[in-house]
Order: C-alpha cells, then sequence, then structure tokens
C-alpha cells in the first residue's frame, strides 16, 4: 500500500474516509447534476449516471451555473469533497453540503486518484491521504 | 475572521434572528472560501428566492413578516432573481403547452407570492428574470461592490460594468448589505493572466456565443484577457457571458478597448507575461459548435429562443423575421417579465401570435420543462443547449439539440427542418 499526501485548503471540515470517485474534469451543476439520484446527468460526461452517495468525490473544478449547488443537496449527496481549484460555486456548494471539502490542492487530484482508491479527507486541516494499491 | 462590533452584535442576535441568520450564512461562507472580512456593499443585489432561506440559515416565513412590518429595508437596491424550481412562467403559461403549467392555481402557487410581497415591502424589485441587469434601469458603476446571483449575469457586473461582485447573490447579502471579501471584490484577482487570441473575426452573434464557450473551457476560473471579437452589442456580450460560464468559470474578463477595466492588451495583464496564450482557430471554433450542436437532426419539433431572456432589441429582431409568417412547429420566446408589457406596446407580441408562436416570460425550458414528446428543439444559445439535455436527454432517449444563430431558428420555426450550421 503506498500513501501520498496531498495539501490544500480547508474548505469545510470535517474527517472521513471512503472510496474515490473521480471526474477527470470539471463538474458542472444545475440540469447537469441529479441531486435526488445522486448522479451527474451531463452529457458525455465520463460519471454520468453513477452514483456518488458516501464517495469522495473528486474533481478539477466547478463550472457552470449557480446551480452547482445541486451537488451540496438532498439524500444522496457524496461523502466529502476533493478539488483542485476552489471558486464561489464550490463554495456555496460547500456551505450547503457541510460535508468535509478540501480545496486548492497543491497538485491536481485528479492526476494522483483513480475511481475506487481508498481517500482520507481531513476537512479540518486541509490535506488528504491517497492510498494506492500495490 | 475579522468582524466589524456591529456585525458581532448582529451574530450574537442582539439585532433579531433574521440578521443573526443572515450573519451566520455569510460567515459560514466567507469562512469556506477563506476570506477574512466582510465587504461593505455600495452597489446593488440580486438573489434567487429560496422559499425558508438555505438550510441552516433559514427562518420562518413569520419572522420575515415581523420583519417586513418592522419597517426594515434591503441595505442595496436588490433584484429577486426567480422562484424555485419548477420555476413558472409570468407570462405566456396558459398557451404554453404543459398541462400542469397551464393549470393557474398551479402557477399562482409556484410564483411565491407570499414571500415576494414581502421582500417587495422591504424594497426589492421582483424581476424575476436571469438578466436582471437588463431591465432594471439601475446600474453599478465602476468599482461599485455587489452581490449577484446567476452566472451569466456575473461576468456583465465584473466585466462589462466594471462592478465587483462574486457570484453569492443571496437574501443574506443583499438585506444585510455584506458579502465575503475575496475573489472580485479585490483588484490584484480582476488582473487578466491568460491571453485568447481568435484566427478569425468574432463578429456574429454565434460566433460570440460559440467563442465564449471555447474560452470558458480553457480559461477554467482564470480571467482571460480577450482578442479578436468585432462589434460588440449588448446581445453579443449577453451571449458571450453565458457561454464563458457555461464552458467555464470566468466571472471576470478584459476586452482591451471595449470593457472599461483595461484599454489595452498590456494594461489587462499588468504589464506582465500570460501564464498562458490560446489561439482558437477555425477548427477548435468548430469544435466547440459541435459539442453545442448535440446529435442535430433534419426534423426539428420545437423551438426556443430567449436564453438568457431576450432583451427588447432581441424581441424586435424576431418580430420582423417572423411579421406576416407562420411558424410550423412550436415556438416559445422567452424574456424577463418587465418587457412582456413593452412587447406589447411595441405590437411585437401581436407579430409573434399571430404567427403562431408563444412569448413566455420569467423561466426557460431547463428550469420550468418542455411539452410532451419533444425530441428535436433548436435554440440559439449554448448556455441553454448545455443545460437542457441535462434534463431531458438520456442515452437510451436523447434530445436532439439543433444549435444555430436567431435566423436558423425561426426558419427551423417556420419551416420544421433544421438548416442551421457553423460558418
Amino acid at each position: 500500500m503506498k500513501e501520498i499526501r496531498i495539501n490544500g485548503r480547508k474548505e469545510f471540515g470535517g474527517q472521513i474516509t471512503g472510496e474515490a470517485l473521480v471526474s477527470p474534469g470539471p463538474l458542472e451543476g444545475f440540469t447537469n447534476c441529479s441531486p435526488a439520484g445522486g448522479f451527474v446527468t451531463e452529457r458525455n460526461h465520463p460519471l454520468y449516471g453513477i452514483p456518488y452517495k458516501g464517495k469522495i468525490l473528486v474533481y478539477t473544478y466547478a463550472r457552470g451555473s449557480g446551480g452547482f449547488t445541486a451537488y451540496g443537496q438532498g439524500a444522496n449527496i457524496a461523502g466529502a469533497f476533493v478539488h483542485h481549484k476552489s471558486n464561489a460555486l464550490s463554495a456555496t456548494c460547500a456551505s450547503l453540503a457541510r460535508v468535509p471539502s478540501v480545496s486548492d490542492t497543491e497538485i491536481d487530484p485528479t492526476t494522483v486518484i483513480e475511481t475506487g482508491d481508498t481517500v482520507f479527507v481531513n476537512g479540518d486541516e486541509g490535506y488528504i491521504v491517497v492510498y494506492k494499491k500495490d | 475572521m475579522y468582524l466589524t462590533d456591529e456585525e458581532k452584535r448582529m451574530l450574537q442576535g442582539e439585532e433579531g434572528v433574521v440578521r443573526q441568520k443572515c450573519m451566520e450564512q455569510l460567515v459560514d461562507l466567507a469562512e469556506i472560501a477563506g476570506a477574512e472580512r466582510l465587504v461593505d456593499l455600495d452597489g446593488t443585489g440580486d438573489f434567487t428566492h429560496v422559499a425558508g432561506g438555505r438550510g441552516k440559515f433559514g427562518f420562518p416565513l413569520e419572522a420575515l413578516r415581523d420583519l417586513a412590518e418592522s419597517g426594515a429595508k434591503f441595505k442595496i437596491p436588490t433584484c429577486s432573481n426567480k422562484v424555485p424550481i419548477p420555476q413558472v412562467p409570468f407570462h405566456g403559461w396558459e398557451k404554453c403547452g404543459i398541462p400542469q403549467h397551464e393549470d393557474p392555481a398551479y402557477n399562482e402557487k409556484l410564483r411565491g407570492e407570499e414571500y415576494m410581497s414581502l421582500y417587495r415591502k422591504m424594497g426589492v424589485f421582483t424581476s424575476h428574470s436571469c438578466a436582471n441587469y437588463l431591465t432594471s434601469t439601475f446600474w453599478p458603476t465602476v468599482g461599485q461592490h455587489c452581490s449577484w446571483t446567476e452566472s451569466s449575469a456575473v461576468p456583465y457586473c465584473n466585466a462589462v460594468l466594471g462592478g465587483r461582485v462574486n457570484l453569492d447573490g443571496s437574501f443574506a447579502s443583499c438585506f444585510l448589505g455584506k458579502a465575503p471579501y475575496y475573489g472580485m471584490h479585490i483588484t490584484e484577482n480582476r488582473r487578466a493572466t491568460v491571453l485568447i487570441k481568435a484566427g478569425r473575426p468574432i463578429q456574429s452573434e454565434l460566433e460570440w456565443d460559440v467563442y465564449g464557450f471555447a474560452i470558458g473551457e480553457l480559461a477554467e476560473l482564470a480571467v482571460p484577457a480577450v482578442t479578436g471579437t468585432v462589434s460588440a452589442s449588448t446581445s453579443k456580450l449577453v451571449k458571450f457571458n453565458a457561454a464563458l460560464n457555461t464552458g467555464g468559470s470566468v466571472p471576470m474578463y478584459h476586452i482591451p478597448g471595449v470593457t472599461p477595466e483595461a484599454p489595452t492588451v498590456e494594461f489587462a495583464l499588468s504589464g506582465k507575461q500570460p501564464r498562458k496564450t490560446f489561439v482558437l482557430g477555425e477548427t477548435e471554433l468548430r469544435q466547440a459548435y459541435e459539442k453545442i450542436n448535440y446529435l442535430p437532426a433534419d426534423e426539428v419539433d420545437f423551438v426556443f429562443l430567449g436564453c438568457p431572456h431576450y432583451n427588447i432589441v432581441d424581441l424586435w429582431r424576431v418580430s420582423q423575421l417572423l411579421e406576416g409568417k407562420k411558424v410550423k412547429v412550436r415556438m416559445w420566446i422567452m424574456t424577463s417579465p418587465w418587457l412582456y408589457d413593452l412587447a406589447k406596446s411595441q405590437g411585437f407580441l401581436k407579430i409573434f401570435e399571430d404567427a403562431g408562436a408563444t412569448l413566455l416570460t420569467g423561466t426557460c425550458p431547463a428550469a420550468m420543462g418542455m411539452p410532451e414528446g419533444i425530441r428535436t428543439v433548436a435554440m440559439d444559445s449554448a448556455k441553454q443547449s448545455y443545460y437542457i439535455t441535462g434534463r431531458f436527454s438520456t442515452p437510451e432517449k436523447p434530445l436532439h439539440v439543433c444549435y444555430g444563430s436567431k435566423e436558423d431558428c425561426v426558419q427551423a420555426a417556420l419551416t420544421g427542418k433544421w438548416r442551421g450550421d457553423w460558418r
């Protein structure tokens, strides 16, 4: 097992260890997220239809509508958020979601983390640890 | 984070439960965003109505009523953006073709009037548009701090008007006249760090829309200095902004010589070299167009115009294209509620109705839905194209989106055929 620590900035506190679900690019909210279903509905998106409930949702940045808050709503919410760059969309989403969130990571986490990896998210101190299988 | 004595008093509940909840929300957002203080707003506000407020920062309707009756007013001139989804139309709902929306009781119930009447008492302009900045008749000036919602509107404030805003408009920020001080409120963050060049002149509305989407995907969150555009107009800038924040998340840009904060490219970049330079040639622009033009088909069964909500000149142009003609397929034209009476007095409404088209206000298909059975829609908006499929398209049953110019879309409405393309 290989451990990789990635430092970032606390967006929202809390700690959780879970399974990563990685979007290789940005996520887009409003109609391109189904909070009721708990999955991405954006056309041609690699995560289309894949449930994110309880997962460590890893992505590059939030784009598009102020309706990005869709990712922060509903019973099927992600367990934590990890993203490379923060903006007003990710901040508003974190305020609503109230699950651990780490942003402004020193490297793009989507280049290190693969879907299925185990990730510890420390929202309180603003870092994550990725556990890669040998 | 630093709070003034007044802010601390509000946070401790000394000025009532609503102000306390509002201050809690702003402090929470500021800490998440990494802001060290709040800024007093001196510009304008724009917020999306959420019944009862946002999550743990909510408060009961009764508390809002007490506040309104006490004479409390919003600190800054504020528009209320929209009602919650499913966002009902304010005009045209009687003949929109969706049985649920044609029910007067449904329409009345979802307008949220119990809240809107209190907002108005407190000074809010309940204008219900994604493009309030086009109809408000009052704008922030260069350097004024604002709090707006709506991704397409934010660059209009920052880039076109020179106001200072993040996408954070809420009841809390507009009522208290305060917002987290970060992002576009800070001068250094407004300078361009990437340079965009076009391999062809960007002139038509369609070209501005496609260029905006493509730049958004490349710039991501950066502030770009944009070159290559020709003959900017209100309609083109509105489309550009909406597309920028569909392809990416760009709160601010400079078009040297056009937007107010940068007369030259060098000034936009503060005399520094850009971190990246992107050249969008014919190939890249066509690729962007083809992303937006999603599974186009020859036969069209619905045409939608008006994302973001059309301004009065857009309505005039479409009226000229439709005058004396009849549409073959259902056609919606969307604008702001405040423009409906103007469109009527100018004679545009009669032209639309005589042609068989419907003028609606205050919403859009992605927010309110579409008539049953539609599989191919024509539209002139990169933004609406990208969101309509999120709601109505699945891999098993795709929605075909034919994307082109206003003129292409009107032709599709008149003939039922799609002939639009990137030219």
